[in-house]
């Protein structure tokens, strides 16, 4: 980062608010993976649907499990399947996305596309059930799910702008001067793009600890430790019963996360965003 | 100062479409000298970039043909070569301006990286070594403080700058080579002056050959020693730049030259444009493709080809491809 692009992220107010945010769940989540906070998860500490009290900030759930240890561990679950899950999907679709875009309409482009038609019309969690069988419950199952569906939308939106960047003089130029096509790819047309991949990591993101939550309230999400989305599954039945504990910890906890990364994120690509000028 | 820098030999470019062959560039042929600058004039759309593209062995984006008897460049033939040879030639031996300086930098890398990458590419020989080249690169087109040019993005600076900074970008490996497509085209007269200017001085600092392409006779006027005309793919007439501007001897190259308007003219004539209106290369007329909008034109005009020294019985000086020249 050069240190005009940091000088014009300073400027931007709800961008360094987005960044604190994410910090603050960074720091947690790190704290987390050391063994520094949310160890007592598991523990029963009191008794059932305890309220708010110095001993239990968030009170207790119905086998009296702390809730705010459960917050704070669910935050790193969160951080785990969000960078993971974000990390390989945005790499495997821009790579078969700038591969598609750049030998568009030949045999390779038409193999990408073919394997992402299929996967689209693949309904996801009816996918994610049969990745879960087929991995007898391995615990990356729900990962490896989403890495193989969120790709494709990754790699639509890479190859339409590989497609557009490669009209570009500039690409002549480069290859006027020798370059190799692929080098080309790598060398000229991905940089042109890292602005949509911001956009669409934090996207990417925001909807793999979305879905975590569905998945793990259907039983298909995380199997040791505890999520954002298990608290919220175990608060369907309590909220019935008057009890908003989980349900108020995991649903702020999960917008104030999300908030944070879109406000961040969105002050980024201003930031890093060179070409204001361009088209 | 005279060994051949660039000869090219019997290009062609043309297009399968489904209403046919279209022919984009039609079997021309022609040197260059070592520190000399040629002049290519043609109207738009007539084939001058593609012929540019086309002795780069860049294949159009739209897939067109390229084919012709040898494209040598000090010697080398680089129409035979393979890829990767040719890869190693292209920025080193032979390199490009582009039209629009704008779009022609890649908005993502700062100038001086851009220049390095070239550098580094093709001569290799440290960070130090590549970093001193492109600041001497910079210098040479007239920057006054390379090194501030060298970490501005292409936006932050105007569109001379950004032409200059690609000359510089063209010419860090000292190319034997220059081809300069409409280098001036897209800026004000001033800026241009000092453009033209700049690749005058590497043709003399350097003795490279350089290919200027452009549709304006007086920049071909102010820049280059010879000059050639192109009309719908076919040249049709190479002479020296003093001798075309004082006796044209093909009726288009003599059109051309009678539509600059002449400041000096003691009465506002308006410009001589030429009758009618270029064909396209779907439909164009047999024979010789200017006789239709010819004042000069005979039967045979129509019928035949006319090559170089087609109308030699009246006498000529040089190639024009017309069997009524002048």
């Amino acid at each position: 980062m050069t240190r005009t692009t940091w000088q014009r992220l300073k400027a931007d107010r709800y961008g360094m608010s987005g960044l604190l945010i994410v910090l603050f769940f960074t720091v947690v989540a790190l704290s987390v993976w050391i063994g520094l906070l949310g160890q007592g998860w598991s523990e029963v500490s009191g008794n059932s649907w305890e309220s708010i009290s110095a001993t239990h900030w968030f009170g207790t759930n119905l086998l009296g499990q702390d809730i705010l240890q459960r917050t704070l561990f669910g935050a790193a679950t969160a951080f785990e399947i969000g960078l993971i899950v974000t990390g390989f999907s945005i790499l495997l679709g821009t790579v078969l996305g700038a591969l598609a875009g750049w030998y568009s309409h030949s045999w390779l482009d038409e193999i990408i596309l073919w394997l992402k038609g299929v996967l689209d019309s693949i309904p996801f969690y009816l996918f994610a059930a049969a990745v879960a069988f087929a991995l007898q419950g391995n615990r990356w199952a729900m990962h490896l799910a989403m890495i193989i569906t969120f790709w494709t939308t990754t790699a639509r939106i890479v190859r339409g702008e590989v497609m557009r960047i490669k009209q570009r003089e500039f690409i002549e130029a480069a290859r006027a001067i020798g370059l190799p096509g692929i080098t080309v790819v790598f060398r000229h047309v991905l940089p042109n793009t890292v602005h949509i991949l911001l956009v669409q990591a934090t996207i990417v993101f925001v909807v793999a600890i979305k879905t975590e939550v569905i998945l793990s309230f259907l039983g298909l999400g995380i199997r040791d430790g505890v999520s954002w989305g298990l608290m919220l599954a175990e608060s369907s039945q309590e909220v019935v019963a008057g009890q908003f504990g989980n349900f108020t910890a995991a649903s702020v906890s999960l917008f104030i996360m999300l908030m944070g990364f879109n406000l961040f994120t969105d002050a980024l690509q201003d930031a890093l965003d060179t070409r204001r000028i361009m088209p | 100062m005279s060994a051949v820098a660039l000869n090219v030999k019997d290009l062609s470019v043309w297009f399968e479409t489904q209403s046919g062959r279209l022919q984009i560039v039609d079997n021309i042929s022609f040197s260059i000298k070592a520190g000399e600058a040629t002049g290519l004039v043609g109207e738009s759309g007539c084939g001058k970039t593609m012929t540019a593209f086309a002795i780069l062995g860049l294949s159009p984006a739209s897939g067109g043909t390229v084919e012709s008897a040898g494209i040598e460049i000090g010697g080398t033939d680089i129409s035979t070569l393979s890829a990767v040879q040719r890869r190693r030639i292209l920025g080193r031996d032979i390199a490009m301006v582009f039209q629009q300086p704008g779009t022609a930098l890649d908005p993502v890398f700062t100038i001086g990286q851009q220049i390095s990458a070239v550098h580094r590419r093709h001569a290799g020989g440290g960070r130090n070594n590549t970093r001193q080249a492109m600041l001497d690169a910079l210098e040479q087109v007239g920057f006054g403080q390379p090194g501030k040019i060298a970490a501005a993005y292409p936006h932050e600076l105007s569109g001379g700058m950004r032409q200059l900074a690609m000359i510089a970008m063209a010419t860090v490996c000292k190319p034997a080579v220059l081809i300069a497509d409409e280098p001036s085209t897209a800026l004000d007269s001033g800026t241009q002056a000092l453009v033209l200017q700049q690749i005058k001085r590497l043709q003399a600092d350097h003795g490279t050959a350089i290919l200027l392409i452009s549709h304006d006779l007086s920049v071909i006027r102010q820049s280059c020693e010879n000059v050639m005309v192109m009309y719908c793919g076919r040249l049709l007439e190479k002479a020296d730049c003093q001798g075309l501007f004082s006796l044209a001897r093909h009726p288009y190259s003599a059109g051309l030259i009678s539509c600059i308007p002449q400041i000096s003219a003691l009465k506002p004539s308006g410009i001589n444009a030429i009758p009618g209106q270029v064909p396209t290369p779907s439909a164009l007329p047999p024979g010789c493709h200017f006789a239709p909008r010819c004042d000069r034109a005979v039967t045979r005009c129509a019928q035949s080809v006319p090559g170089f020294g087609a109308g030699s019985d009246r006498g000529s000086d040089r190639d024009v491809a017309c069997f009524r020249p002048l």
